[in-house]
């Protein structure tokens, strides 16, 4: 009995902290989506003509020519591709084709302009008062500080703390030769 | 194989070593003396081969200069974070047992610099620009590949061809006098040129094809670095990029040698990720201490 009654309070500390768990993780998820949402609708150009596709597959059915400079909306990456809105019509494009639209400037992260906070989904961060920027001068009058070297080289970790932390994220490693420069196209 | 290296290794240490004292020996006066084409041929040949150790050192006073400018950022969980990511990466590069150590800037500029011996500094502003996990490791992965590739000590040569050669040993070993302080002043002074400056444009389009394979093959997406350099297309004009902009060739012309390298070649690379959980953490977790509010004083010091 008495067991019983240890083991049941015991079920329902795991099951509540079970359930703290799984909600902290669906607000992660919320506030992930959201800010991907946020930094999702970007602004961009097309760079050369080619082809709007259906699907992201270099083979995928073609549903409109593209032109240089047509501006699209950005709606999502994935990997070497990105999903647009143009002329009304949603389709696949080269992620390396395509570059952001410059437009109006965008506020300097320094602004304290609440949507740039929302846009690296930081907590208020990048309202930055009193931080300086740096500049041409400031370099070429800089001081070496050796002080603060010594904090940088402190701040190394081993190789094997390195992979550790990897295989905890599950990252593969991937055999891959580098390129050469290609043709211009 | 490695008994070759090694002699070879050796040789470039008697060259190096033999150098500066020859030049000494034939030159008393060698800060001013030499400037033959010879020579400077020789300092450069030798300023690309020198040993780790001296490499490392060098690397040392160019990150204090920019330290100088802008101190480390009062947040051991981002710092650890970058350390942990840049070090995976940099176990993928052709250099993976260098004594890597990244840091993270305390600036609202958006940039990003690096230094021989495997020194890597990436800033706030630009930390705060990333959309995920796969485009800091775009950033961290092109700045390895200066490293790898030692390009600064490319760039660094041609700013000390008039210096003090006859002084490298002396900084070297660690000596402060005449020479060894001369050598070091034309170092930092020739350091301070090449941040203004830029590397060499086409060493910057080199990376950025050796970095997309090194966040490959760490098992990012190769297309992180694309992300990034887009961002960097849209913001031209704005004051937080100037250094930037100017040390950089075009992001756009980036995107352009990037696209005729990569075509869809890396597609099929698998498998990669585009984010990770601790990137959201990281952008998440507030900075302890709390990020300074107070007036910024000229070169604020963290450690009191």
């Amino acid at each position: 009995m008495v067991a019983d009654s240890k083991h049941a309070s015991k079920d329902h500390r795991i099951e509540v902290q079970a359930t703290m768990r799984i909600a902290a993780s669906v607000l992660a998820a919320l506030l992930l989506s959201f800010a991907t949402c946020a930094q999702a609708a970007e602004k961009g150009l097309i760079i050369r003509a080619g082809d709007l596709l259906a699907q992201p597959f270099i083979d995928a059915a073609k549903s409109a020519p593209v032109t240089a400079n047509q501006p699209v909306t950005i709606l999502e990456r994935r990997g070497g591709w990105a999903s647009i809105e143009i002329n009304g019509q949603k389709g696949w494009v080269r992620l390396l084709n395509l570059r952001l639209d410059a437009g109006p400037a965008r506020p300097a992260a320094s602004s304290g302009n609440p949507l740039a906070g929302l846009r690296t989904g930081s907590s208020g961060r990048t309202v930055t008062t009193g931080v300086k920027g740096m500049d041409e001068e400031d370099i070429r009058n800089s001081t070496p500080d050796y002080g603060e070297l010594a904090e940088l080289d402190g701040l190394g970790v081993a190789a094997a703390d390195a992979r550790t932390n990897a295989q905890r994220s599950k990252l593969a490693e991937n055999t891959v030769e580098y390129l050469d420069k290609g043709r211009k196209k | 194989m490695n008994a070759i290296r090694a002699l070879r290794s050796a040789l470039t240490l008697g060259v190096l070593l033999a150098l500066p004292a020859a030049a000494q020996a034939q030159f008393p006066n060698i800060g001013g003396l030499i400037k033959g084409a010879q020579n400077v041929k020789k300092l450069g040949d030798s300023f690309r081969k020198i040993g780790e150790e001296e490499e490392i050192k060098i690397g040392g006073d160019l990150a204090s200069v920019i330290l100088g400018t802008a101190p480390l950022l009062a947040d051991p969980g981002k710092q650890r974070y970058v350390n942990r990511l840049g070090r995976w990466l940099a176990l993928h590069s052709d250099r993976p047992d260098l004594p890597w150590k990244f840091g993270v800037l305390n600036t609202t500029d958006v940039n990003a610099f690096s230094m021989p011996g495997g020194y890597v500094l990436i800033t706030r502003g630009m930390l705060d620009r990333m959309r995920s996990e796969a485009e800091l490791a775009g950033v961290l992965a092109h700045e390895i590949a200066h490293v790898a590739r030692k390009d600064h000590l490319n760039a660094l040569q041609n700013g000390m061809r008039d210096s003090a050669l006859g002084g490298f040993t002396e900084y070297v070993g660690g000596g402060s006098g005449g020479l060894g302080a001369a050598f070091k002043t034309a170092l930092i002074n020739a350091g301070k040129t090449m941040f203004i400056r830029g590397l060499d444009k086409d060493d910057e389009y080199d990376a950025d094809r050796m970095g997309v394979v090194i966040a490959a093959r760490s098992g990012y997406s190769p297309y992180g670095l694309v992300g990034v350099l887009q961002t960097l297309s849209a913001t031209p004009d704005e004051k937080g990029f100037a250094l930037m902009n100017k040390t950089h060739p075009l992001p756009v012309d980036r995107i352009d040698r990037l696209d005729r390298a990569m075509g869809t070649r890396l597609d099929a690379v698998s498998p990669v990720v585009e984010d990770l959980p601790s990137f959201g953490q990281m952008r998440a977790a507030r900075a302890t201490p709390a990020a300074p509010a107070q007036p910024v004083r000229r070169r604020p010091r963290r450690k009191s």
